[in-house]
């Protein structure tokens, strides 16, 4: 099985000039197969469909979370409502600000075993499928693999028991 | 000291060691300045020129105090550097932060000043770099929830720290430097300068209060948001806390006595280190040590040897010459000038490299006018004193005058542009250069009055 067999195709996607309000609601809708249930990463493609980045929910997180916090231990001095009223000034930010620009992508063709050592060794929970025109053309998340995983796994048992 | 003499005695010869020597020293400071490469691997570098073409064999640039490295100034900061690595996880100084913000009653502006005075204090014992790295998070978090704008709390923590680390020897290290070129105690910082800045901060006060004074405004809800924090919850620690201050104390105690028991400050600071290091029960010394700042470190190591190389050749005494002949040997106009000169210098140019320059050429001019004499005799001379001390307060104080002019200005604007609060060059300049100028006047006529009107 390869790469382009189990991906999402890309249905919905991000613009780097998208606010990060339009972007969070995208996140929570997307379609993942038939429904709409959300995805926690998207792909932010340039006019061409070329990949720039991904926004994922940990990015968003991180677009609230101020920079002073991660310098020094302050998370006792927080406040009620410090989240939502930072949320509220954040919504109008660009997405190209807040993305993941550093994106590792895979080929059309590429063994899910080499998606795996991607997802492992770098630490990331979904990877964009690109053609040989580095035009993105699917989403492959952890899930998906997982899935695959699982069926060879109950395959083997039945196997074994018959 | 047969060296010392010589290089008194030997007349100024401009041969290719003197032409060489003067390349690789100006080149060397022209692209610190221009900050194109890392001023640390430009510094080693040019050392390593200095020793590669001869200008100073290697027993001169690491034993010998006339021309090789100071470790003396290494030391010090190096154990100074690990006695705070040390301290910095136990959550004490987020504690003294936060207690501050609360003292000040959610007042915005009675917590602009007494961030100020805390940020000055802080800085007397701790390097300015380390100070604001502190005080900057805590300051962006209070201005958040006082829902007020951070900009003067970010631009007086900057002023404050220059201004509070030019109080003592190891509050900022063009005195570190002084000090050790000079034979200069803690306690001769204490009783020269520590009043000086003691002025300085009321004129400060006076100032930030007409800049900022009526600005600063918040809702009397948003005061309960810092009354409700309680800064107990800052200590990760508490008994690393103990021993961390008794260690302080005991390192303070030792800055305070070390010119009675004839020990240097290095001396002291390294034991604290080594005390606090054993005390931690640390079995992993590897990041404590790791996150010395090492860049900072061979920065000093190459600058020593480089400038040790250009007062081997003559430069240093040439240029004392040239000094001399402006001056005419007077040495209230000489004080005076340096420490104008070096403030405008400081506020342009990284003051480290500029004091590692102004120490030989100092004493080399007072070569000039005491010859007779020399150890502590010539060093401290009580005509120079006002010098040594002009030179730290405008080195120290001059780092307030542009946005690049310390290194604690550049971290400051770095950690505000990163939370999104950009303070431009000029943004910066229109506080910080009339700050600059004012504190300088003040020190200019406590100096001029102590040491030419009352002199005591």
């Amino acid at each position: 099985m390869k790469a382009k067999d189990i991906m999402t195709p890309i249905h919905d996607y991000l613009r780097p000039d998208d606010t990060l309000k339009k972007a969070a609601n995208l996140l929570r809708t997307a379609r993942r197969g038939e429904e709409k249930v959300g995805v926690k990463g998207l792909p932010v493609l340039d006019e061409e469909g070329k990949i720039m980045g991904i926004l994922s929910m940990r990015d968003i997180l991180k677009a609230v979370y101020p920079s002073y916090l991660s310098i020094t231990d302050l998370g006792d001095f927080t406040w009620e409502g410090m989240l939502e009223s930072i949320a509220k000034k954040v919504a109008d930010k660009k997405v190209a600000m807040v993305m993941t620009r550093d994106v590792m992508t895979v080929r059309e063709d590429d063994s899910l075993m080499k998606c795996i050592d991607y997802m492992i060794r770098k630490n990331i929970n979904r990877l964009p499928v690109v053609d040989k025109t580095n035009k993105a053309v699917g989403m492959l998340y952890e899930r998906d693999i997982f899935f695959v995983i699982v069926k060879a796994m109950l395959e083997k048992n039945i196997g074994n028991k018959g | 000291m047969t060296q010392v003499t010589d290089a008194v005695s030997q007349p100024l010869v401009m041969d290719t060691a003197f032409w060489t020597a003067t390349a690789i020293f100006v080149l060397a400071y022209a692209i610190i300045v221009s900050e194109k490469t890392h001023k640390a691997i430009i510094a080693v570098f040019g050392a390593a020129l200095i020793l590669i073409f001869k200008i100073l064999n290697q027993h001169e640039a690491f034993h010998l105090e006339e021309y090789g490295i100071d470790w003396n100034v290494i030391f010090l900061l190096i154990s100074m550097m690990v006695i705070i690595n040390l301290m910095r996880p136990t959550g004490i100084f987020e504690y003294i932060a936060i207690k501050s913000a609360k003292l000040g009653k959610g007042e915005p502006f009675r917590i602009l000043v007494i961030f100020a005075i805390v940020t000055a204090m802080l800085s007397a014992f701790l390097d300015n770099v380390t100070t604001v790295l502190l005080i900057t998070p805590v300051t962006l978090l209070i201005a958040d929830a006082l829902e007020v704008d951070p900009i003067p709390y970010l631009i007086s923590c900057i002023l404050a720290s220059n201004i509070g680390g030019t109080a003592t020897l190891i509050g900022d290290p063009p005195n570190i430097m002084i000090a050790s070129k000079a034979h200069l105690t803690f306690m001769d910082f204490i009783y020269h300068l520590t009043p000086v800045i003691i002025v300085v901060m009321v004129f400060y006060i006076l100032c930030i209060r007409i800049i900022w004074g009526k600005k600063l405004k918040t809702r009397e809800e948003l005061k309960k948001r810092i009354m409700e924090m309680d800064e107990r919850e800052a200590i990760k620690d508490p008994i690393m806390v103990k021993k961390s201050l008794i260690v302080l104390g005991i390192v303070i105690t030792g800055f305070v006595l070390h010119g009675k028991l004839l020990y240097q400050p290095a001396t002291v600071a390294l034991f604290g280190a080594g005390l606090l290091l054993l005390l931690s029960k640390t079995r992993e010394p590897h990041h404590i040590l790791a996150e010395v700042e090492w860049p900072t470190i061979f920065f000093f190591v190459g600058l020593f040897i480089i400038v040790g190389g250009v007062v081997k050749v003559g430069l240093i005494k040439w240029l004392s010459l040239q000094v001399l002949d402006i001056t005419q040997g007077n040495l209230f106009a000489t004080s005076m000038a340096v420490m104008w000169f070096s403030a405008f210098a400081s506020a342009i140019v990284d003051n480290i490299p500029y004091v590692a320059t102004m120490n030989p050429l100092i004493i080399d001019m007072a070569r000039q006018l005491w010859p007779h004499l020399s150890g502590i005799q010539l060093l401290q001379h009580p005509d120079l004193m006002p010098v040594w001390w002009s030179l730290a307060l405008g080195a120290c104080l001059g780092g307030n005058g542009t946005a690049i002019g310390a290194s604690a200005n550049v971290i400051v604007v770095g950690l505000a542009e990163k939370a999104g609060r950009k303070i431009s060059f000029m943004k910066f300049m229109v506080y910080g250069m009339p700050i600059m100028i004012m504190t300088v006047i003040v020190s200019t006529l406590c100096v001029w009055l102590r040491y030419y009107i009352i002199r005591f």
